[in-house]
């Protein structure tokens, strides 16, 4: 079978064509670089992204902090993980690639902080 | 008044790349002026990945992109004001300023103008119909979601293919919505393909080329619009409109860039760009006034925004310095197939980055750089996108002794 895919690596978005049966990759053609081979490997078997996305924060300068997985994780998760950040709560000050959810689905997933934040000031009077 | 060497307008991507490298080419007597109340600009609410590949060579988020020129910014204890707006700028490079301390005013040697871009509304786009709430821009629900902790509806419907809205099609449904489509009038994409890769196709949301939505219902709050098909020549298709209930329509229909200032300050903009017209280092048509980044041309990439910054500070040490000339110009002129070209002229015939857009998708194309008669330089494409800037590079060899300069894509 022969498959076409838009490389998410890089803005080149190489055009990259993979002849394949199930799971055995028979050619790849119009990967710019190493990685295009491997993201259409891992297309091919188990597609993987980066999840980015937010969780509330308490007592921050900011009402919510970004979040990522440090390496990418199965595609299937993705909505499930939007789900959890939901009930996830922090309390500032938290720092850029601190660790906020820890083993996430049982599944060896975690989030870290993308952005710094820092505790509200708060006037007492 | 108060006196600098350089101010710099825009706290975001391009203004912080450009006071970096200020700094460090020794010119430390800098002032960066920002309207919000952090430094970052836009990267601050563009919290998803793929930043930073050009520049530091790995992935980043928005934020943490943002936070290496933060830092450095920092550690070179380069002055900045926050909370600042720049109300008025004049062509003798004055300005001023208003904040909660009040008015403030400024002169300096050089300014740079890292103003940003806008995005266009509904207003731009003429859609007939109701004026319910629900109706939103793509980095307004960025920022509403991202930052302010708003979620702004349930069911979405997305119209033009933007990056920010194929992004915000992406954030949307992992926060729980459900993004029933995305629109786009023209036959192709506005956004990147590998946005369209893993916004859309990941989670099975349909992009509806030659679509748009000419009507728009509901009392108080959004409860529908029409959505129809567009013909050839842009007209509706007979029988195609359809009737779609919705909270929330999100517009991604491209920006502009800001040049309220530049327009004050009598900067020339040039129609095509949205931007002022300049020369191969970002300067205007008033000495000593630069400008870089999406005020300039709206880029697709961070990391170019803050590389052109970085480039144009070669003019700017030139200009104070006195090496720079402003005389015997050479005009860009364009020819088929692109929609605008940067620099807008030459002067200096130094070595120069091109930048481009194509007016429509195509495969196997030259791009040619001609004087007169004479191929000064070609370049294959083998693809070409209108959402993919393309940045060709020429030596001050190949600039040298032209006396003009024309570029097309055949």
């Amino acid at each position: 079978m022969k498959k076409e895919f838009t490389c998410i690596v890089c803005p080149n978005s190489c055009r990259i064509t993979v002849e394949f049966e199930g799971s055995k990759i028979k050619s790849i053609e119009g990967a710019g670089c190493p990685k295009g081979k491997e993201y259409v490997k891992n297309e091919i078997t188990n597609p993987v992204r980066v999840f980015t996305g937010s969780v509330l924060v308490e007592k921050g300068n900011f009402s919510l902090v970004s979040v990522k997985t440090p390496s990418p994780i199965p595609k299937k998760y993705l909505k499930n993980i939007g789900e959890i950040t939901h009930q996830i709560k922090v309390e500032a000050p938290i720092e850029i690639g601190q660790v906020v959810a820890k083993d996430l689905l049982d599944e060896d997933i975690d989030l870290v902080a993308t952005r710094k934040v820092n505790r509200k000031n708060i006037l007492l009077f | 008044m108060k006196e600098r060497e350089v101010i710099i307008i825009g706290g975001g991507a391009a203004g912080l790349a450009a006071a970096v490298a200020c700094y460090e080419k020794g010119i430390k007597d800098i002032l960066i002026i920002e309207r919000e109340s952090h430094l970052g600009g836009i990267l601050n609410q563009c919290i998803h990945d793929g930043f930073g590949l050009e520049k530091f060579k790995r992935i980043l988020t928005g934020p943490e992109y943002a936070q290496q020129y933060i830092d450095q910014v920092m550690e070179k204890k380069i002055p900045f004001l926050l909370n600042s707006m720049v109300i008025n700028l004049t062509s003798q490079k004055e300005l001023l300023v208003v904040n909660r301390e009040g008015l403030h005013s400024f002169h300096a040697k050089v300014i740079i103008l890292a103003l940003g871009c806008r995005e266009r509304t509904r207003g731009a786009i003429s859609i007939p119909g109701a004026r319910p709430a629900g109706i939103y821009t793509a980095g307004v629900v960025q920022n509403l979601i991202n930052l302010k902790n708003y979620m702004i509806g349930k069911r979405i419907i997305v119209l033009g293919s933007g990056d920010i809205g194929l992004i915000m099609a992406r954030r949307l449904t992992l926060e729980g919505a459900e993004v029933l489509m995305v629109a786009e009038k023209l036959p192709y994409s506005s956004g990147l393909p590998r946005n369209l890769n893993q916004c859309l196709y990941d989670f099975d949301i349909p992009l509806l080329l030659n679509h748009t939505v000419v009507d728009i219902r509901g009392n108080g709050c959004l409860s529908g619009v029409t959505i129809a098909q567009l013909g050839k020549r842009g007209g509706i298709v007979p029988g195609s409109k359809r009737k779609i209930s919705c909270d929330t329509l999100l517009l991604s229909v491209g920006l502009i860039p800001e040049n309220e200032l530049s327009r004050q300050a009598g900067i020339i903009l040039d129609a095509r760009t949205g931007g002022p017209e300049v020369d191969e280092r970002g300067q205007t048509n008033i000495p000593g006034i630069f400008t870089c980044g999406n005020s300039l041309q709206v880029h697709d990439l961070v990391d170019n925004a803050s590389l052109e910054a970085e480039y144009i500070i070669e003019g700017v040490v030139d200009y104070l310095r006195g090496k720079l000339k402003t005389k015997e110009e050479i005009k860009v002129s364009l020819g088929e197939g692109l929609r605008y070209v940067v620099p807008q002229r030459l002067v200096n015939h130094k070595d120069t980055i091109f930048s481009f857009r194509v007016i429509q998708p195509g495969k196997n194309k030259n791009l040619v750089f001609e004087d007169d008669k004479r191929m000064i330089k070609k370049k294959f494409l083998s693809r070409v996108n209108p959402a993919e800037m393309i940045r060709i590079k020429l030596t001050s060899q190949e600039l040298k002794s032209i006396k003009s300069i024309k570029v097309r894509l055949k």
